[in-house]
């Protein structure tokens, strides 16, 4: 693995070395890239999701333009009404389009995956980099910290912050962050120390490089492969919580439709009207799947640790 | 050695669990600090009346001495002749020491007898999940290793990656939806849909387990899921080893050597992964609880946040975290009594 820092001088030693190899020298990164895009499966996952977050930004219009409905309109002449011309994927106790809610419920679902990992990512990361560069008394402190907040069971611990504040997809992917952080610490913190012992940081640091230096430019580019990865494996399972934190009524409250309130709600009313219950579950699992297979083909292409 | 290590560990756990005490408890004081339950419902309360309350809740003291008195550490302090530190404190009860977790703020109920009430149900039901996880998952990894690469090993290898991304709410509505509610249409033999046992005329072995067996099912799907990828791959490290060649070139049957030799030492990572379950034992099934409404801790915990009875919460977040610290402590020790080369790291 190499650092940002020495790639410009490693790429000119393997040009030269290039010729007799009989392969071009390649970054990390770029050699990375091309084995993502080598996974059919993982490359399609990823573009599922890319669709599904545009259709979350775009959902406004989408509303407007392609189902013609407000997500939270009543209409009580189309109460329960099936799957059909009029509302393509049936309608709830209310008259409210079912597609039209799951089309807003994915700004819901996506906008805490992706608000949540990088929160993770960011505090999780700097806590790891911070207790496996310094060690010692600061280390021990941060370590403890995470046993901690690791030792509560998640679930109990959301449920202690949604009564704390009022659940909307920030406060939400802060109170779900507020637990991630502390594995991505643990797994930043174990890349740290084997980055750390390296001779290149050795020779940065007789060079004069200080902490700070040392830390964002030379140690920052060797663990964001770790954090890659573990950001991107870690989208699916947010999702899952955060569905699961909506359905149990301490997540997003209704009116604003979410997949796991969608669900929720549905319980009441699915013995007569099946399709409540089956269309916001396929969205979870669908994009739950491709978020883990694009998790699993981003792990399989940058883990410096599968080579 | 052994001994030294056991007790490294032990120690080590203890300000973990402080550290998880005062941070439930900071959580939920900052909401309750000011609360009495019922007051908005009763605009008859005078201010004199209200004041009462509290006091008899203990919320009229210092948060700190609250702390110091639920943990019991008030109660020590006082009988060491120390009580004149804590300064307007009142009613000092023996608080964890004697393992009450406090009391409800909604019925007056201790914590600790509605925790143990619905311990075993919670345990009967993971622990059925987790064997139900194991009987399935190492057989179905086994015959992916063997069929490596063939159409039965993509469609395994495909069912247990579809198994993580299931949301167990919606597996659990399904599976009521079917045997449940479409059953009972149909009427055929159906499942119950909630509780431990039909109330009043159940309560036999039949009923129970009719009862046990869709909340479990839904829980061990995840179990399987992992599990069964897990045996796979480890099933293919060890089918590649030395040994299992040289056992086939002796002459050995397929079965036996698949079985025998091989199996044996695929299974021992496993035991790992099963043991890192051991913490969720008591937490991880509150969803299923709720879905099936299955009266253990997890449902507990939900109905009582739902009330905002928050000691009753409280308690119960200490003592599963408590229990989470245990269990990782346990599964501590059987590694290190399992591999010796953890002792000495």
């Amino acid at each position: 693995m190499i650092g940002q820092g020495t790639v410009e001088e490693l790429q000119l030693a393997g040009a030269e070395l290039a010729g007799m190899v009989g392969r071009p020298a390649q970054s990390y990164w770029s050699e990375s890239v091309e084995r993502l895009r080598a996974n059919h499966i993982g490359m399609a996952a990823g573009y599922l999701i890319l669709f599904l977050a545009v259709v979350a930004v775009m959902a406004p219009l989408a509303s407007q333009f392609v189902t013609h409905y407000d997500p939270t309109k009543q209409d009580l002449y189309s109460q329960f009404l099936g799957p059909g011309r009029q509302h393509w994927l049936g309608a709830d106790e209310t008259g409210r389009d079912t597609f039209t809610r799951l089309v807003w419920g994915a700004r819901v679902s996506l906008g805490v995956g992706f608000l949540t990992v990088a929160m993770q990512i960011v505090v999780g990361g700097g806590v790891g980099l911070l207790a496996g560069f310094f060690g010692g008394w600061i280390d021990n402190l941060l370590m403890r910290i995470v046993d901690m907040v690791l030792a509560i069971p998640a679930i109990f611990l959301f449920i202690l912050m949604s009564i704390l504040f009022t659940p909307n997809t920030l406060t939400l992917s802060m109170i779900i962050a507020s637990v991630g952080w502390g594995g991505v610490a643990r797994l930043v913190r174990g890349e740290t120390l084997s980055v750390r012992g390296r001779d290149f940081m050795l020779a940065t640091r007789s060079l004069g490089a200080s902490n700070l230096r040392l830390m964002l430019r030379h140690l920052l580019p060797n663990v964001l492969p770790v954090m890659i990865v573990a950001a991107s494996l870690g989208v699916g399972a947010i999702i899952l919580a955060e569905a699961a934190l909506d359905f149990l009524g301490f997540g997003i409250h209704p009116p604003t439709a979410s997949w796991g309130n969608m669900l929720s709600n549905a319980q009441t009313y699915f013995a007569h009207s099946i399709w409540l219950v089956i269309f916001p579950g396929i969205m979870i699992f669908v994009t739950v799947l491709a978020a883990n297979l694009f998790g699993n083909a981003v792990r399989d292409a940058f883990d410096p640790r599968l080579r | 050695m052994l001994a030294k290590f056991v007790l490294r560990r032990a120690l080590a756990a203890i300000p973990v669990v402080v550290g998880v005490t005062v941070i439930t408890f900071v959580l939920m004081h900052s909401t309750a600090g000011a609360y009495v339950p019922g007051l908005s419902l009763n605009p008859n309360l005078t201010a004199a009346q209200v004041s009462l309350l509290r006091s008899q809740l203990g919320l009229d003291q210092p948060l700190w001495i609250q702390y110091l008195d639920w943990t019991g550490v008030a109660w020590l302090m006082q009988h060491a002749g120390l009580g004149g530190l804590l300064v307007g404190a009142h009613d000092i009860t023996p608080g964890m020491l004697e393992g009450s977790f406090g009391q409800s703020m909604v019925d007056g109920t201790a914590v600790s007898s509605q925790v143990f009430d619905r311990l075993p149900n919670t345990i009967l039901l993971t622990v059925t999940a987790i064997l139900i996880g194991i009987v399935l998952s190492i057989p179905l990894g086994v015959i992916a290793a063997t069929r490596r690469g063939t159409r039965t090993d993509h469609v395994l290898t495909g069912v247990s990656v579809a198994g993580v991304a299931v949301p167990q709410f919606w597996l659990g509505l399904l599976l009521i939806l079917l045997f449940s509610v479409q059953l009972h249409a149909w009427g055929l033999p159906f499942l119950p849909s909630g509780g431990v046992m039909t109330p009043f005329t159940g309560g036999d072995m039949i009923d129970r387990l009719a009862h046990l067996l869709m909340p479990a099912t839904v829980l061990s799907f995840v179990y399987l899921a992992i599990w069964s990828r897990f045996t796979r791959s480890s099933m293919v490290e060890v089918l590649s080893q030395d040994y299992v060649r040289t056992a086939r070139a002796k002459g050995m049957g397929d079965r036996r050597v698949r079985y025998v030799h091989a199996l044996r030492n695929a299974i021992i990572p496993l035991v790992t992964l099963v043991g890192l379950e051991l913490p969720g034992l008591v937490s991880g099934a509150l969803v299923v609880e709720v879905v099936f409404s299955w009266p253990g801790i997890g449902l507990l915990a939900y109905q009582r946040a739902l009330a905002y009875d928050y000691t009753m919460v409280l308690g119960i977040v200490t003592f599963a975290s408590i229990l989470v610290v245990a269990g990782n402590l346990i599964a501590d020790l059987m590694y290190a009594v399992l591999d010796p080369r953890i002792r000495l790291a």
